[in-house]
């Protein structure tokens, strides 16, 4: 049984990313302890065995058929996948609804639990998320100064919703600081959506 | 790992689908491994699989040859994967089971692996996604961690953690 608080040093180990220091300090404690010794080598085994698969797996399917179909189609240069359509439309309806909770009367659909504020922010989190992973990945094609415009912006209206969720917490139940935070919400959406579609 | 004629990167570039399907022909057998592994679901690794290829198709244009044309297709591939399940589109999971082992199988190679290798896909298919998702990536496609953290858009400190979970619950099945 490998020393449970040595996992991450036993794994960094193996993978030879320790400095000379902690590779002797963890070579001092497997001359001693059986059972990382052990561990040490199933784990050795382990990257070796995955090292060793094949590289390549041929579908069972021929597949080109369809993707011959696809790009016949003329997709090329088009750029608007269509699930980046989706995206952006079920962000916004996700925020359409988020908002929609914030109106007082929506805690009758939701009860003590979860009242309409909090499955708001949730909403809005799950809307703001996707997005800006979609982002994260597609930043790469968007103009250096594009990105740092973009970051800026993004950093402005972060600001202004950390400072109307600090209020909130003050004033959990002030309509007008609740506009102020979907309001926020609502841009950061709306220039999340601009800059996927940008980076496509 | 075959190399790519450059004539067929440019002909494809130009809008040369058979110079296309050439190279869809001597890469899709990397790039169906690296979707199944990340999905564990040999159908929607199919269709990834084509999103993947249609998406180079659109994207050839940007391809420059800094890298080579597989490291590209196989940065996209993996860009594919996790764009698809960031959007939601993730159906419900087929896992491979010891029901359903059949994409995994290949003729044996006589060298006796084989089966150990058969019983590493099972246990890497059955890992939790995000566990299963870094240790493909790492360990069977040699990514590194701050790679990882640039396609997954996840933490390095979380990559690691998965990793070593990932290693963690797989040392566990297979000595079972």
């Amino acid at each position: 049984m490998m020393c449970s608080e040595r996992e991450a040093q036993l794994n960094e180990y193996v993978d030879g990313m320790l400095a000379a220091e902690a590779r002797a300090l963890v070579e001092t404690h497997l001359a001693v302890c059986a059972g990382c010794r052990e561990a040490v080598a199933e784990l050795r085994a382990l990257v070796d065995g995955a090292r060793g698969l094949p590289r390549a797996i041929e579908p069972t399917s021929e597949l080109w058929t369809g993707i011959a179909g696809r790009i016949g189609k003329g997709e090329r240069g088009k750029g608007k996948r269509w699930w980046r359509g989706a995206l952006a439309a079920a962000a916004a309806l996700i925020m359409g609804f988020a908002i929609y909770r914030l109106l007082p009367s929506s805690a009758v659909f939701y009860g003590p639990e979860v009242d309409g504020w909090a499955a708001a922010q949730i909403d809005y989190a799950r809307a703001t998320d996707e997005l800006a992973g979609a982002l994260a990945l597609e930043r790469d094609r968007l103009e250096p100064s594009t990105v740092a415009l973009l970051e800026r912006n993004l950093g402005v209206i972060d600001a202004a919703l950390r400072e109307s969720r600090d209020a909130l917490t003050r004033d959990p139940g002030n309509v007008e600081l609740r506009a102020l935070f979907a309001a926020a919400a609502r841009q950061k959406v709306e220039l999340l959506r601009w800059a996927t579609r940008a980076a496509t | 790992m075959q190399a790519d004629p450059s004539d067929l990167i440019q002909r494809a570039q130009q809008g040369d689908q058979a110079a296309f399907e050439a190279l869809y022909r001597a890469h899709v057998g990397r790039v169906y491994a690296l979707c199944l592994r990340l999905t564990a679901d040999a159908v929607r690794a199919e269709e990834l699989t084509q999103d993947a290829f249609v998406r180079a198709w659109e994207r050839l244009a940007s391809f420059r040859g800094e890298s080579a044309f597989s490291s590209w297709l196989y940065r996209l591939t993996v860009n594919v994967v996790f764009l698809s399940q960031r959007a939601g589109r993730r159906r419900a999971l087929r896992l491979f089971t010891t029901d359903d082992p059949a994409a995994l199988e290949r003729p044996a190679d006589g060298s006796g692996t084989a089966g150990v290798q058969l019983d590493l896909e099972r246990a890497i298919a059955a890992l939790p996604p995000g566990a299963r998702e870094v240790f493909v990536l790492h360990d069977v496609e040699g990514y590194r961690h701050h790679e990882i953290a640039g396609l997954t858009g996840i933490a390095v400190g979380t990559s690691k953690a998965q990793l070593f979970r990932a290693r963690r619950l797989l040392r566990e099945a297979l000595s079972r």
